[in-house]
């Protein structure tokens, strides 16, 4: 396996405010994130001169956004997609520059997404006619990624043992950490009962275990080791990544068994070949929570514990900060906004560099509590290899490794 | 290019050269349940596609089944997202592992389709009845001259093995 490993680095990270109402167009917040994570890096306009973005046909393109900051670039792409996009683009951006294309990508991610453009088949995407590959689904009532998803949630409950009850604790979790993230949208934290006892939204998932629609934008930015020694932060280096990898058949995912395999069981000996290390190596783990069985799923898949066990895995408080390895310690998905992925790389690179933005007064300078209690600290101590689990759909899925 | 079908608020298009689903349509409305079927290694795929997944063949003719499975798994709708939808809430979507080609060509595969579980008036089954390993039947819905959907109905046959479903 061939490895780039310890040669690139994320250098900048970026992110408007969470909300569900903007206000404004994606071209207005792309450009207010990209803007944050290029001075975060301590870079100027000139010095970005790759650009990658992802959308859905909601969001608007590297051709508008860089010229609005003076940007002038030697590469662009714009990519479709939404889940496991960020960890793909970070090793496109590693590919453009390691074939002299260009030095510094910044990757952006802009969405309006519960008050334009809601992801479920809603508002504007639900006038589409159904055809094509649709019509093995949408005619059944199965349209939304809830809808999509939800036969294998089901398919492993029967397999595995796995309960509602297990499964909650991960948005139990992740609420605990939203609790210490000013930026989240859900602060509040939640119980076991409160998950298990929310309305059904499609069995088996209550509304709990569905994440936030949300509207923000967000953006890192990628560059050489070589590069990254001159600049002002304390660089994070990426050991490995995986992009977009695929189970067979990934149009229809439930035509090829087992439904409860998902792309990390592919994914992850290439991410973690390329890093050299294993699951046992992670401290923290960042897994794409577009519901609370995404995260269990995944983590199994990469051998975080064993196939089957997710449940047991999820509710042993391991995930949780003060845990042997936390999951989503923003909130993720479900508790602090939906952004497609890149807010959990975002997440795990403040991680690494030891100045999340929690509630210590001096978070900012590296300096934390560790008291883990509500409206406190979520600086995990002394992290030093993170892991992203990215989910597109059950057969698609991405991942990255990142060390400080 | 025939008339759009509408149905539950969706409109349904089939273009004169989507051959994958024209004459599934076709085949559906006389009430049978075809898939392709690969000329070379004859191994039946489904939903339609142009080649082989199997050996990349692109020679297919199509194939009747005994339009008879086992429910793989299920959801229970609640939330309905399409508005015309909402009046059946709660209702079943079921995944049907098909009789045909079980466990070909490896032990995990199956012909694997997608459904509303409903009663022989084409209502929703009720929530009590749906359960994986249930045995089931195809019924056919008919939409319009040109099409039809097939959907599954429970069949009075026993489980060949583990009957679970979704405790309360």
């Amino acid at each position: 396996m061939k490895t780039l490993r310890d040669q690139y680095c994320v250098v900048g990270v970026g992110e408007t405010e969470y909300s569900r109402a903007s206000g404004r167009t994606t071209r207005a917040m792309a450009v207010e994130a990209i803007r944050r994570a290029i001075l975060d890096a301590g870079l100027t306009a000139r010095d970005v001169d790759g650009m990658l973005d992802y959308q859905g046909g909601d969001s608007t393109l590297a051709n508008h956004v860089a010229p609005d900051l003076g940007i002038r670039l030697n590469f662009y792409m714009d990519v479709m997609g939404g889940g496991s996009s960020t960890e793909a683009l970070i090793g496109l951006a590693m590919g453009a520059i390691e074939a002299g294309m260009c030095n510094t990508v910044a990757i952006y991610r802009s969405m309006n997404g519960y008050s334009e453009f809601r992801i479920g088949g809603t508002g504007a995407r639900a006038a589409q006619p159904v055809r094509g590959l649709d019509l093995a689904q949408v005619p059944f009532g199965m349209r939304s990624a809830g809808q999509n998803f939800a036969l294998t949630f089901m398919r492993h409950m029967y397999e595995y043992g796995t309960t509602s009850a297990q499964v909650a604790r991960v948005k139990v979790a992740h609420s605990r950490h939203a609790s210490q993230n000013p930026k989240a949208l859900l602060k509040e934290r939640v119980t076991v009962e409160d998950v298990v006892g929310s309305r059904w939204i499609v069995k088996p998932l209550h509304l709990l275990d569905c994440c936030l629609e949300t509207d923000n934008a967000t953006c890192l930015i990628v560059t050489s080791a070589e590069r990254a020694r001159d600049l002002k932060r304390r660089p994070v280096y990426i050991m490995g990544v995986a992009g977009r990898v695929s189970k067979p058949r990934l149009d229809f995912h439930w035509a090829h068994g087992p439904i409860t395999r998902v792309a990390g069981y592919y994914a992850k000996d290439i991410v973690f070949g390329q890093a050299g290390i294993g699951p046992e190596d992670v401290d923290v783990t960042g897994s794409y929570d577009a519901f609370t069985f995404t995260t269990l799923l995944q983590l199994e898949e990469y051998g975080f514990c064993k196939k089957g066990e997710g449940g047991q895995y999820v509710s042993s408080g391991i995930i949780e900060l003060g845990g042997g390895r936390p999951n989503n310690t923003s909130g993720g998905h479900l508790c602090e906004g939906y952004t497609h992925g890149m807010s959990m790389v975002i997440e795990n690179v403040r991680q690494l560099r030891g100045t999340v933005d929690d509630y210590c007064p001096r978070a900012a300078e590296g300096v934390h509590t560790y008291d883990y209690s509500p409206g406190r600290c979520r600086q995990v101590k002394d992290a030093e290899i993170t892991m992203n689990l990215g989910w597109a759909v059950p057969p698609t899925g991405s991942a990255l490794i990142l060390r400080r | 290019m025939p008339q759009p079908v509408q149905y539950r608020g969706m409109t349904l298009i089939v273009p004169d050269n989507d051959s994958e689903w024209t004459e599934f349509y076709a085949h559906a409305r006389a009430h049978r349940l075809v898939v392709r079927k690969c000329t070379a290694c004859g191994l039946m795929r489904y939903p339609p596609t142009h080649a082989c997944p199997w050996c990349m063949e692109l020679e297919w003719t199509w194939q009747e089944l005994s339009a008879r499975g086992t429910i793989y798994s299920y959801e229970i709708v609640h939330h309905a997202i399409q508005p015309g939808f909402r009046e059946l809430t709660p209702y079943p979507v079921v995944l049907v592992e098909l009789d045909e080609q079980r466990g070909q060509p490896t032990p995990d595969e199956a012909l694997r389709i997608i459904g509303n579980l409903v009663k022989p008036d084409l209502t929703p089954e009720a929530e009590a009845n749906v359960a994986i390993g249930r045995r089931v039947r195809v019924i056919f819905q008919d939409l319009a001259d040109h099409m039809a959907l097939p959907q599954f109905t429970l069949a009075d046959e026993p489980a060949p093995a583990r009957v679970w479903r979704l405790p309360e």
